[in-house]
C-alpha cells in the first residue's frame, strides 16, 4: 500500500470509469455465445430451483462470473460445462445460504405454464414428481435428459466424479419413475 | 398416455424406467424452452460491463478509505493530546490571560486614532483587497485545470 499515491488512485478511478474493463470474451463472441446457451441454461435453473425469479437472477449472474473468469477454455462445450457448473454452484448457494432463495423440495407444479396444446394433469405429475427429487438429483436428470449431456459432461457441470455419475443417474431415475407412478 | 400418468402394475425394468424419465424430462424441456424469455444478449453484456466497472472503481477505492481512516485517526489523537496540553497549561498558568488582555489593549489604543476615511488608508486597504480577490480567482483557475 505504500507504493500507492493519490494520483496513482485517482488514475486507477479514472482508467476504471473510462476505458472498457477487461472480460474473458469480446462482445462479439459473448452475445453468441449467450444466445446458443441461455435459453437451455434458464430451463435449467428454473427446474433445478424451481422458481423462476430465482433463474432470472441466477441467469445474469452466471454470465457475469463466466466473463470474469480467468480460465483458459479449450473449446465450446468446456465453456458450456463451466457456466453449467457456474450455476449449479449459484443454485448451492442460494439453497444452503442463511435465508433460502428456495425450498429443497421445490412445488414446481404450481409453476405457471403457457397455454398449449399440452396435457396439463400430466405435466402436473411430472413436475410435482421432479419437485420432490433432491436438487442434485434434479439436475444430474436435467443434464443427462434435457440437455443431452455425457457422463464426463455431467461430472464436470455438477463437480463430481465421471465414475459415480452412472449410479447417482440410476438411483434418481429410479426415484422419479417412482414417484410418477405413485 | 402421458409420462405423468402412465402405470405399470409389474416392477418396471430399467429400461422401462429410463423410457418413462427420459419421456418425461423431454417433454418438461420443451415446455421450458418456450416459457424460457431470457433478456437480450445486448443487455445482459451491457449490465456484466457496468458491473465490472463499478467492481474496479471500488477496488480502486479501497486504498484511499484506508488513507483516510489513518487521516483520521491521527487527526483525532492529534486534537486530543492538544487538548490534553492545553488544558495542563491552563491549569498551571491562569494569569497570563489578563496579561495578554492588557498587553492588547495598551497595543490597540494608538491604532483607534487612525482616520479610516483618509486616503493614505483607504488605497492601501483597496489595493489588499483587490490582489487577495484576483489571487483567489488565478488560483481557482490554475487548479481547476487539473
Amino acid at each position: 500500500m505504500a507504493d500507492v499515491t493519490f494520483i496513482d488512485v485517482r488514475r486507477l478511478q479514472a482508467e476504471a470509469e473510462a476505458a472498457d474493463v477487461v472480460l474473458a470474451m469480446d462482445e462479439d463472441a459473448f452475445r453468441a455465445f449467450y444466445d446458443r446457451t441461455a435459453g437451455a441454461l434458464w430451463g435449467y435453473l428454473s427446474r433445478i430451483s424451481g422458481d423462476r425469479q430465482v433463474a432470472d437472477d441466477l441467469l445474469q449472474e452466471s454470465y457475469y462470473r463466466l466473463l470474469k473468469a480467468a480460465v483458459p477454455f479449450e473449446s465450446e462445450t468446456h465453456r458450456r460445462n463451466y457456466l453449467y457448473r457456474i450455476a449449479t454452484n449459484l443454485v448451492w448457494d442460494a439453497q444452503r445460504g442463511p435465508r433460502p432463495l428456495f425450498d429443497t423440495a421445490v412445488e414446481m407444479a404450481d409453476m405457471p405454464a403457457p397455454e398449449g396444446p399440452v396435457d396439463a394433469e400430466g405435466r402436473a405429475d411430472v413436475r410435482r414428481a421432479f419437485g420432490r427429487l433432491k436438487p442434485r438429483e434434479r439436475a444430474l436428470l436435467w443434464l443427462a435428459y434435457a440437455n443431452g449431456s455425457s457422463h464426463s459432461e455431467i461430472a464436470e457441470a455438477l463437480g463430481l466424479k465421471t465414475g459415480s455419475i452412472k449410479l447417482l443417474l440410476f438411483r434418481a431415475r429410479r426415484r422419479l419413475a417412482a414417484t410418477l407412478q405413485r | 398416455m402421458t409420462p405423468g400418468n402412465r402405470r405399470i402394475e409389474r416392477e418396471p425394468t430399467d429400461a422401462e424406467i429410463e423410457a418413462i424419465v427420459a419421456e418425461a424430462i423431454a417433454a418438461e424441456a420443451a415446455l421450458a424452452r418456450t416459457e424460457a424469455a431470457p433478456p437480450s444478449s445486448a443487455i445482459v453484456w451491457w449490465r456484466c460491463q457496468m458491473r465490472a466497472r463499478q467492481e474496479a472503481t471500488r477496488a480502486a477505492d479501497r486504498p484511499i478509505t484506508i488513507v483516510h481512516a489513518l487521516a483520521i485517526a491521527c487527526g483525532v489523537g492529534l486534537a486530543v493530546s492538544l487538548i490534553g496540553s492545553t488544558a495542563a497549561g491552563l491549569r498551571g498558568s491562569s494569569g497570563w490571560l489578563a496579561e495578554v488582555y492588557r498587553s492588547l489593549a495598551t497595543t490597540a489604543a494608538p491604532l483607534a486614532a487612525i482616520d479610516l476615511t483618509s486616503r493614505w488608508v483607504t488605497l492601501p486597504m483597496t489595493a489588499m483587497l483587490i490582489s487577495a480577490v484576483v489571487a483567489t480567482v488565478a488560483a481557482y483557475f490554475i487548479f481547476a485545470d487539473e
